[in-house]
């Protein structure tokens, strides 16, 4: 329990609180004491000084035996040990007052001493003001200090008050703000731990507060949101690759498994075994698609990002479907304005940008019409645009269809392995962009649209050459095997 | 042709070997690294198939880097499994001629060896080439066949003027992607077919010999033989 406790961060918190309070008080404490004996002492050193103010004055009006006669009535009067009285004459033999004799300690000079003393033979501390009066007489005024001494110790007893009552407080204190911490804690674990057995519909509380604690738990909530969404991602995924992948081996197993039993005549088997390598094709396809997502989707290929020319990119990619298109009766046009330099990668954006028009293709039926676009968004971002008057994609689908394997109804039945605008997603996001569908009344329009990145400027004025010609890296993949020879 | 293939899985190996006599060429082949190593800089090779991961963490990039620093010049057609792009770049950037990813279609792989093996024993810097009556001026970028002039688009120029390159060699779709192109994907509508029957059309008129063939299974090959 103890060991519990005092590992509870609450109460690490509320002690450190009441310790440093202590130390506070020390120090707000010091200064005042400081102050407080200083005034004190000079208060009474007036007191002492006006005491034999009055005495000179009977002194120099009654002389010597009329003092004497003023501090016998005096001392006669006093409540005893209040005041120290004592006049003497030039050789220190006592004339009045409630000494007995001189006080060795106390000098022949006048002055204001502090001295220890034996006071009716206790020892005690007693203050002095020692005047020497006209002829020789010397006049010892003087107070026990130990008089005051309930003062100070009710001072000390204050101290010690405010220590206590800061420390059960501070204590009373960190156990409550403990309990409530602890409270909301405790919600917390169960919450997670709910989380960790498997039922992900658990989230944290929250309250309305905004406190540390309230904001950390809707941090961690968005946190399982992005998980739980990721799970369901995988779990699609999954089922997705199940379905894609599962249909073609199945198909090759059956094949391979009957030309086994049935032994056919080589013609048929030959038959046979090219739909065979067809279908482990299609799988290999497959496969490939989800490597490359993989492979973008890491963020690795960032490495490779050169300056670029969308523009340039993109009519290429309409150049090089122009031929398909027409054989489909489909006008594929480019209108552009201008280049459009960003950094990136020109592999994947001549990927992205293909498998929009391919795509485009895919659904728009004879007599139809793609546009491709490119266009300098006025806050430095680069729109890249490919328009059909196809079918389009109904509004409640358009959210899914960047998923994995997502094929919207109107595709069943076409080649592909629904990874295309996957790839396009991820290949925008990998440019600090995003893939955006809207309607395209009637068809369907998808904005690539791409951070132009930092990149290009420098480097394009550094080097003028490069911006022109194809970036290097592409250069480098293309021509290694076309070299005249 | 003469060549070498380095490669441990066995039945890959049976399968190249096979191919490759059946094509006509005659094939040595090596399962690890040091004698791969040690045939291919004894033995006169026109082409190297070289696996990329050998046995013994041995990485077919070190053995390249090793043949290129000794002065062997042979061209080099990388096979591996990794696939990313940037693997590619570090496989041609250490020495090799061609990258080949697993698995490969035998058709794909024997195009590229050819296309290699050719490259090789080629002459200098041509200004204009000719296959029969077919004649590209490289130059003037002009295309004639017989007296005939063909116009062509820019694009056209160039996927002729590599077909013309490697005439009488099977060249397949991925090759004319990447050289012509320069795509590194694999669109899935028959682009490229379409954009070969149509330059067909230009430089076949109805009276004209057939020159541009299709190859079942593997790709395309312009030719003047019979």
């Amino acid at each position: 329990m103890m060991n519990r406790l005092l590992r509870s961060s609450a109460f690490t918190v509320a002690f450190s609180y009441v310790a440093f309070g202590m130390v506070a008080l020390v120090f707000f404490a010091a200064p005042l004491w400081y102050m407080w004996q200083v005034t004190i002492q000079e208060e009474r050193i007036e007191y002492l000084r006006a005491d034999t103010q009055r005495m000179s004055e009977v002194f120099r009006r009654q002389g010597a035996p009329g003092l004497a006669t003023f501090i016998d009535a005096r001392v006669g009067m006093q409540i005893a040990g209040e005041r120290i009285l004592l006049l003497t004459d030039s050789t220190l033999h006592r004339l009045a007052g409630n000494l007995a004799e001189w006080p060795v300690v106390v000098p022949l000079e006048p002055g204001t001493y502090t001295l220890p003393i034996n006071l009716s033979s206790k020892p005690t501390r007693a203050m002095f003001v020692h005047t020497v009066l006209p002829g020789g007489y010397n006049l010892l005024v003087g107070r026990d200090l130990a008089l005051f001494a309930p003062l100070t110790t009710r001072f000390w007893y204050g101290l010690t008050g405010a220590v206590v009552v800061l420390s059960i407080a501070g204590v009373l204190g960190g156990f409550m703000i403990r309990r409530a911490v602890l409270l909301r804690v405790d919600g917390i674990r169960q919450t997670v731990q709910a989380i960790v057995h498997g039922d992900w519909s658990h989230r944290l509380p929250t309250k309305s507060s905004n406190d540390e604690l309230d904001t950390l738990a809707r941090t961690f909530n968005g946190m399982l949101d992005q998980i739980e969404q990721l799970l369901h991602g995988v779990r699609d995924v999954s089922n997705a690759i199940a379905h894609d992948l599962r249909t073609p081996l199945a198909e090759l197993r059956s094949r391979l498994e009957e030309l086994a039993l049935t032994r056919p005549g080589p013609e048929e088997a030959f038959a046979e075994i090219d739909a065979a390598v067809v279908d482990v094709d299609r799988v290999i396809r497959i496969f490939n698609a989800l490597l490359r997502l993989a492979e973008i989707d890491t963020g690795m290929r960032r490495s490779g990002f050169v300056a670029v020319n969308a523009a340039d990119i993109a009519k290429q990619a309409v150049d090089f479907y122009l031929p398909a298109a027409e054989l489909k009766g489909i006008a594929l046009s480019y209108r552009g304005s201008g280049p459009a330099a960003i950094s990136g990668d020109p592999v994947l954006l001549a990927q992205a940008i293909g498998n929009l028009i391919d795509n485009a293709l895919k659904y728009t039926s004879d007599g139809g019409a793609i546009s491709v676009e490119v266009q300098n968004l006025p806050d430095s971002r680069v729109r890249i645009t490919v328009a059909d008057n196809g079918p389009g994609i109904p509004d409640e689908e358009k959210p899914k269809v960047p998923n994995r394997f997502y094929r919207g109804d109107a595709s069943r039945g076409t080649p592909g392995v629904g990874l295309g605008l996957t790839l396009v997603a991820s290949v925008a996001k990998v440019h600090g962009g995003a893939l955006e569908l809207t309607d395209n009344h009637p068809g369907l329009r998808a904005h690539m649209v791409i951070d132009t990145g930092a990149g290009w400027n420098g480097a394009a004025r550094a080097e003028p050459a490069e911006a022109s010609t194809p970036p290097q890296r592409s250069a480098s993949l293309g021509t290694e095997s076309v070299q005249p020879g | 042709m003469k060549v070498l293939l380095v490669e441990d899985n066995e039945r890959v190996t049976r399968f190249v070997v096979k191919g490759l006599q059946e094509a006509g060429h005659v094939a040595d082949h090596a399962d690890n690294g040091r004698d791969g190593m040690f045939l291919a800089a004894s033995e006169p090779y026109d082409v190297i198939i070289m696996d990329r991961m050998l046995p013994g963490h041995i990485d077919g990039l070190a053995i390249i880097e090793t043949l290129r620093k000794s002065g062997n010049r042979t061209p080099i057609l990388i096979l591996s499994a990794l696939s990313d792009v940037d693997e590619r770049i570090r496989g041609l950037k250490s020495g090799g001629d061609d990258y080949l990813t697993k698995p490969f279609a035998f058709g794909e792989l024997l195009a590229r060896l050819d296309a290699l093996g050719r490259r090789a024993q080629g002459s200098g810097t041509q200004t204009s080439l000719r296959v029969g009556d077919l004649h590209i001026d490289l130059l003037s970028r002009k295309a004639t066949r017989g007296a005939r002039a063909i116009a062509l688009q820019p694009q056209e120029f160039k996927l002729l003027e590599y077909l013309m390159r490697h005439a009488g060699q099977v060249v397949t779709r991925t090759m004319l992607l990447e050289n012509v192109w320069d795509y590194h994907f694999d669109p899935q509508t028959n682009v490229v077919d379409v954009h070969i029957s149509k330059l067909r059309q230009k430089i076949e008129s109805d009276s004209e010999r057939p020159m541009l063939r299709t190859v079942r299974n593997a790709g395309y090959m312009l030719t003047d033989d019979e």
